[in-house]
């Protein structure tokens, strides 16, 4: 594998895993590379997407939100309204799809915010397979909600009590179990990260989100919008939603990431703004590391984002200067939440929320008569015990 | 000619012992103690690990023991002190490195080489590193140049044209995972262990040596008997992990086991 083969985004992306899962991971790439071309396959991938997910998501024109921002017109691309509150749950049904072509009877996930636990436990209870969880042991207490969902559909849990007990331990615990159970077992990766093929197969499932607000929004207006903004954690949904516009020259695209709670090592996971070259489960991508090269625990309010590193298209994205990628702290991202809870109506996912703070300062700097589609990659059902508790410490 | 190719080819051992254990825990200087009496007591090779916060391929044992290892502030400067007083200590022995890529990759390949040779180590084990990137022939040829090796991980799952791939930029000796996952004790091998290795002895022009999950003198008796070498390196862990706060102790526990395994294996 060379720099300019598949699996690279520039000098980004590759397959840096340990020997044991190259075979499981060529097998992955040449049958992802099959089922891409089956008529079979995607007619049973639209099957589900559609009588099971509920796509396609609805472009909603969010009026009372433009208004109160008093700038550019402000549009929301609806994943909270999918099945399971999120995005996660079009990439899990895919790749369950291609583990049952596989054969394989086993899956597994790593799961932040829960959302990808959820949705890898719900498509495992819809086709009968054996699921197992990896959550953060620290996850699990602060969405204790998705871990009570999951364990519900009948997956299993398996809390990850190593370094900071958060997304990138149970990344690194996941990765083992596949090791392990490599023959049997399918790992569906959660974002847009780990070796190569992962980052391509989980962009594919979820460009469908592009895809759709792309035509939706050109079917109402006639025209495409002038920006469009997604949250950035390992960057799947930030993915699913650039791809469709990436050679949109004219459609300004913005990813937010998190600022945590300021620019000191430990305080954030703003891997696009801090991060250094560096290789990380499985790929060559942006990490938050010190001067040895060793990974910096990451911090965010949300779950979902709480990642050292980001999905190696990110990284090329970054680089080639195509997307701006802003830094949103957890306190403007709580100011967020509840702004556009109150103002539209809609409870979004506490990740999703940095989106809409980028959201605001870009539609100001547009004005009016431009258009902006935010990409509302979840709901925020499993985020509201946490922000009564975040709000209980600030008033004290 | 590399130093292990020269261990390999002296005929001296018939089957090198190849204890691992990780800098660093529970502190530096006890490890500098704890990498001589393992030599003393009969070590052929010696495989270092440095530390990274993300050990992907190692189980629990390994991981608790990096994880005690970086409480202590890491430093290149502090891991090449010690490999040096390690080496100083015996210098026949060769010394190899294992680590993740990142580390080295943040220190610069070039440097980092430098300084690992002027330390006395004679080559690498980087676990997430595949022999088909650009990163993993880049090390290859630096490496060549400095007469050190690059020990690449050949597994139950590595297929044959892998395997026949591998050879090109393979030096010192395999490293043969014996079994699927990460390191950590087993009680059992896959069936066909003494196959593999077998098959891997016509296939490649290497010494082949059998590690992840060994651990009893039996065990290590058995496979030394078939394997050019057998690499030890949690079971190791563990003595550290239950004596380190008592260095004295500790180094008795080493020194015990270490003579055990070398007796065990012909
Ligand atoms: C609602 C929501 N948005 C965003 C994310 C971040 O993930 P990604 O960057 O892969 O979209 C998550 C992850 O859990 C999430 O639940």
């Amino acid at each position: 594998m060379g720099k300019n083969q598949p699996g690279y985004f520039g000098e980004f992306g590759g397959r840096y895993a340990p020997e044991i899962l190259t075979e499981a991971l060529e097998e992955l790439e040449s049958t992802y590379h099959k089922l891409k071309k089956s008529k079979k396959f995607k007619k049973e991938l639209e099957f589900y997407l559609s009588n099971y997910v509920g796509r396609p998501s609805p472009l909603t024109f969010a009026e009372r939100l433009t208004k109160h921002w008093g700038g550019a017109r402000i549009w929301l691309k609806r994943e909270d309204l999918n099945h399971t509150g999120a995005h996660k749950i079009n990439n899990a049904i895919g790749q369950a799809l291609i583990a049952k072509f596989m054969g394989k009877k086993r899956i597994i996930a790593e799961t932040g915010a829960g959302q990808h636990g959820l949705a890898t436990a719900t498509v495992g209870a819809m086709f009968g397979m054996e699921t197992v969880v990896y959550m953060g042991a620290v996850d699990v207490e602060r969405q204790n909600l998705n871990a009570k969902k999951i364990e519900m559909l009948g997956a299993k849990i398996l809390p990850v009590t190593a370094g900071e007990a958060t997304l990138k331990e149970a990344t690194s615990e996941a990765m083992r179990d596949w090791a392990l159970n490599v023959s049997t077992t399918h790992y569906i990766v959660g974002s847009a990260i780990g070796p190569h093929p992962f980052p391509t197969i989980v962009r594919d499932l979820q460009a469908v989100i592009g895809k759709e607000a792309r035509s939706q929004f050109k079917k109402q207006n006639h025209k495409l919008p002038n920006a469009i903004v997604a949250c950035v954690g390992g960057g799947s949904n930030a993915i699913g939603m650039f791809t469709a516009f990436l050679k949109d020259k004219h459609v300004a695209i913005y990813g937010a990431e998190a600022g945590g709670l300021g620019p000191k090592p430990g305080e954030h996971s703003a891997t696009l703004t801090y991060g250094k070259t560096g290789f990380l489960h499985g790929t060559k991508t942006l990490i938050i590391q010190d001067e040895a090269g060793q990974i910096v625990p990451a911090h965010s309010v949300s779950a979902g984002l709480d990642y050292p590193g980001v999905g190696p298209e990110h990284a090329f994205l970054s680089q080639s200067k195509r997307v701006d990628y802003r830094m949103v702290t957890d306190e403007q991202a709580l100011d967020c939440f509840l702004e556009v809870t109150r103002t539209e109506g809609i409870i979004p996912a506490l990740e999703t929320a940095h989106a809409f703070h980028v959201a605001r300062d870009v539609a100001k700097d547009l004005g009016k008569k431009k258009d902006l589609i935010i990409c509302l990659s979840g709901r925020g059902d499993k985020d509201v015990t946490e922000v009564l508790r975040l709000l209980g410490e600030k008033s004290k | 000619m590399s130093k292990i190719k020269d261990l390999f080819e002296s005929g001296k051992i018939k089957s090198a012992f190849i204890p691992y254990f990780t800098l660093g825990d529970p502190n530096y200087n006890d490890s500098i103690e704890f990498g001589k009496t393992i030599l003393d007591n009969g070590a052929d090779i010696l495989e270092l690990g440095i530390p990274f916060s993300d050990p992907v391929a190692d189980g629990p044992v390994i991981q608790r023991a990096v994880a005690r290892s970086l409480k202590n502030k890491f430093s290149f400067s502090e891991i090449f002190r010690v490999t040096k007083e390690i080496h100083r200590h015996k210098k026949d022995v060769p010394l190899v490195y294992l680590t993740y890529f990142n580390p080295i990759f943040h220190c610069g390949i070039e440097d980092f080489l430098n300084q690992a040779k002027d330390s006395g180590v004679v080559g690498l084990v980087i676990p997430d590193l595949p022999f088909d990137t650009k990163e993993s022939e880049v090390l290859f040829q630096e490496l060549r140049k400095r007469d050190m090796d690059l020990i690449h991980l050949v597994t139950p799952a590595s297929t044959k044209k892998r395997i026949e791939a591998l050879k090109k930029t393979s030096t010192g000796f395999i490293y043969y995972v014996t079994s699927f996952g990460v390191t950590g004790e087993r009680r059992e091998f896959s069936v066909d262990l003494k196959e593999r290795i077998r098959f891997l002895k016509e296939t490649i022009q290497l010494p082949i040596c059998a590690g992840f999950g060994i651990s009893t003198p039996d065990q290590a008796g058995q496979i030394s008997g078939y394997a050019d070498g057998i690499i030890i390196g949690s079971a190791i862990q563990r003595i550290i992990e239950e004596n380190g706060h008592e260095f004295p102790k500790a180094k008795q526990a080493l020194a015990e086991y270490i003579a055990k395994i070398r007796v065990a294996i012909p």
